[in-house]
């Protein structure tokens, strides 16, 4: 099927990556954050000076011990920091660089839905299978009404998924095969595909639906795709998987190799030669900035400018995510800005004259360009906002509010933080959108629980 | 240059806001402070989570495009009022004569309803521990337009108060009200004080007794079609009225400036 997303924006970044990937050596760290998964509580299984092998469980999700999270190199326990109230913010591991990182298993190759779905816990790679709405873990005795898997990504600088998964041809077909075991035969597969990316030879597939989306980012969100294909009701639940960590659960299965390597963009204004790193999820990868970056101070965030997350210390690409955003950091104060012309700023709005320069590749920063105020109505979100149902404003209020009955009304299950990071952007109250709509699916999520 | 300008500036504020911070002698003024010096210099707050990169519009930009688009009806209504006044005394006056008459007329007004409404704003902002909105700015300069030329500045300063207070701030500031605050001020001086601001002797400025202001449609509704201005009079506005109400041209103009310029500021209208 093709759909059109009609209602969207692209933002025209400097620093995208260029079709080349380089191996980054083992670095001396791997960081593995429990913040990456979404609102997790860990129950720690691994001391400091405990020595772990690849797939040696760290910690467990505390509400149901069968999900663990397991290491993804050979190496030592070396610190777990401990960020406010004790929550853990990160497991150091200290790597040994000598041991590959890809682990040989054994196992009887599983027939059933629930052999498979066991080993998947056993191995830590049941974590990377999520669902909407929450965006969280899936739960395993679940029953998903379908399962979707995103093959693009419109976000600003975004890798090419044939990029990242041009290795791994075979890998994701005995992924999805696997997948099919999984959730049986009556739940559709989606494959979500852009007629701009190589479509990863799936097009042969019969067992799947091929789902072609165009149209302005956030074509590319798995929220406006789920609409339209299959729209959420309360107490309906879709799972989805990227597939790089389909092809990770196909390699497990067809050759019996454990690993967590994986390929990762390294983008942004503030890289001089944006390209493809290949390492293992967690590792340290700050040296693939050395003598690579244009900026003095950047902010690092793992994903895309819209709705990545700053790294901070642990210079590593989140486990969801394949890209790194370098960013310059902005906060430089301008004399009377809100009286200029300014030929070099980039709006949404036509209140710049920046708009009569077309595709122009602007200069972003961080700055925030202006203070927070509260909303008033200004109809800007309804440009950018993708889906045709739902009204961003009054569901941001219904959230703010904490009106859950009108949140459910407004039909906050079908969205996600994300869909809501154009408003954010092109907001001038300077609200903070995506917090809000994650602050009330948490509400909805907890009053549920 | 124009960079080593804003970082002494920059550096100045940086020293001055000390004094303004919390347990400091002057932060009661911490909100006025705040709203000057974002005034001169873009803030530096940077963003610190979601969306990483943001637009360059804020309010301040959304306000003053809505202030751009209204000085055409208020450049035409400042010379209309100084017009109108020479015609009902039957003398010719040259066009910065009226320019001039209706500068004496405006500008009173609008230092008042800025001076009245701006330390409400700034007091509410204040007690609130919030900075001040810059949705006022707007009000402040649409009031005096849709006030008849004569009326008395206390009027005008009551007017503001009670708006600002009980059409916005009593709902929690700008983005909670739900009536247009500079509509406000006119229906209250409507309801207040309705002989400044109704009856066809106020609309002329300093007109003689003997010369009718009546507007087009109570001339119409009197029977008196003969005596109505011109549909072209009409449409250029140059017939008695309010300051900013009677150039539908002008109107038109800023209506084609908030158009063009999309996105935030075209809904407000």
């Amino acid at each position: 099927m093709e759909y059109r997303i009609r209602k969207g924006l692209d933002l025209h970044l400097a620093g995208a990556p260029l079709p080349m990937v380089d191996a980054l050596p083992p670095s001396e760290c791997c960081y593995i954050r429990p913040t990456d998964y979404r609102w997790l509580t860990p129950k720690m299984l691994v001391q400091p000076g405990d020595s772990v092998q690849v797939g040696t469980p760290l910690f467990a999700d505390k509400f149901d011990e069968r999900i663990v999270f397991v290491s993804p190199v050979e190496g030592t326990v070396c610190e777990i920091v401990r960020g406010e109230k004790r929550v853990v913010e990160c497991i150091i591991l200290s790597v040994d660089r000598n041991q590959p990182t890809i682990r040989k298993v054994d196992f009887n190759p599983p027939t059933t839905p629930e052999t498979l779905r066991n080993l998947l816990l056993q191995y830590g790679l049941w974590p990377s299978m999520r669902q909407r709405p929450f965006s969280i873990i899936a739960r395993p005795d679940d029953h998903p009404k379908a399962l979707f898997i995103p093959c693009f990504d419109s976000a600003p600088l975004a890798p090419s998924y044939k990029m990242l998964l041009n290795e791994h041809r075979d890998n994701l077909l005995a992924g999805l095969r696997a997948l099919r075991l999984l959730v049986g035969d009556k739940v559709p597969i989606h494959l979500c595909m852009s007629h701009k990316e190589d479509n990863l030879f799936l097009e042969s597939l019969h067992d799947v639906q091929l789902q072609y989306f165009t149209g302005p980012h956030p074509a590319g969100n798995l929220g406006p795709q789920i609409h339209r294909i299959s729209p959420l009701d309360k107490g309906d639940i879709v799972w989805y998987i990227q597939p790089w960590n389909v092809a990770q659960i196909g390699r497990l299965l067809s050759k019996g190799e454990l690993t967590f390597n994986r390929i990762f963009a390294l983008t942004g204004p503030a890289i001089r030669h944006p390209h493809y790193y290949s390492t293992t999820l967690g590792m340290d990868v700050s040296r693939s900035f050395d003598h690579n970056l244009s900026e003095e101070h950047v902010r690092i965030i793992s994903g895309n400018v819209l709705s990545g997350t700053a790294v901070g210390d642990y210079v590593t690409p989140r486990f969801y995510d394949a890209q790194l955003t370098l960013l310059p950091e902005g906060g430089e104060r301008e004399v009377l800005g809100w009286l200029r012309p300014n030929l070099h700023k980039w709006s949404f709005s036509h209140t710049f004259l920046a708009w009569l320069v077309k595709h122009h590749i602007f200069n972003f920063n961080t700055s925030q360009h202006g203070d927070q105020r509260n909303f008033v109505m200004t109809g800007v979100y309804d440009k950018v906002f993708p889906y045709q149902s739902i009204l961003p404003l009054e569901l941001l209020k219904a959230c703010k509010t904490h009106n859950i009955e009108l949140m459910e009304d407004l039909g906050i299950y079908e969205v996600d933080d994300e869909d809501f990071a154009l408003c954010e952007v092109v907001c001038p109250s300077k609200m903070p959108c995506q917090e809000m709509i994650r602050e009330g699916l948490r509400e909805i999520l907890n009053e549920n629980r | 240059m124009k960079t080593v300008d804003a970082m002494k500036l920059s550096q100045l504020s940086d020293k001055f806001s000390t004094y303004f911070e919390k347990g400091k002698p002057l932060h009661f003024l911490s909100s006025l402070y705040d709203a000057i010096d974002s005034f001169f210099l873009t803030p530096k707050t940077v963003t610190k989570g979601g969306s990483h990169v943001r637009d360059a519009v804020d309010m301040k930009r959304v306000m003053i495009t809505v202030m751009i688009a209204l000085l055409p009806a208020l450049c035409f209504g400042i010379w209309n009022v100084g017009s109108q006044h020479y015609i009902a005394l039957g003398e010719s006056a040259s066009f910065w004569k009226c320019v001039g008459y209706g500068l004496l007329k405006w500008l009173p007004m609008v230092v008042v309803t800025y001076v009245s409404g701006l330390t409400i704003e700034v007091i509410f902002a204040q007690r609130r521990g919030h900075q001040v909105a810059e949705g006022f700015f707007v009000t402040g300069f649409l009031i005096p337009m849709i006030m008849p030329p004569d009326v008395p500045l206390w009027m005008v300063a009551v007017a503001t108060a009670f708006s600002v207070l009980f059409a916005k701030e009593v709902f929690g500031g700008t983005g909670y009200n739900f009536l247009n605050p500079a509509l406000v001020a006119r229906a209250f001086v409507f309801f207040a004080y309705p002989s400044v601001i109704s009856g066809d002797a106020v609309w002329i400025s300093g007109a003689p007794d003997a010369v009718s202001g009546a507007t087009p449609l109570a001339l119409a509704a009197s029977g008196a079609t003969g005596q109505m201005p011109s549909f072209m009079e009409m449409f250029v506005g140059t017939v008695p009225g309010c300051i900013g109400e009677t150039s539908k041209i002008a109107i038109l103009i800023g209506a084609l400036i908030l158009l063009l310029t999309q996105g935030p500021a075209g809904r407000l209208c």
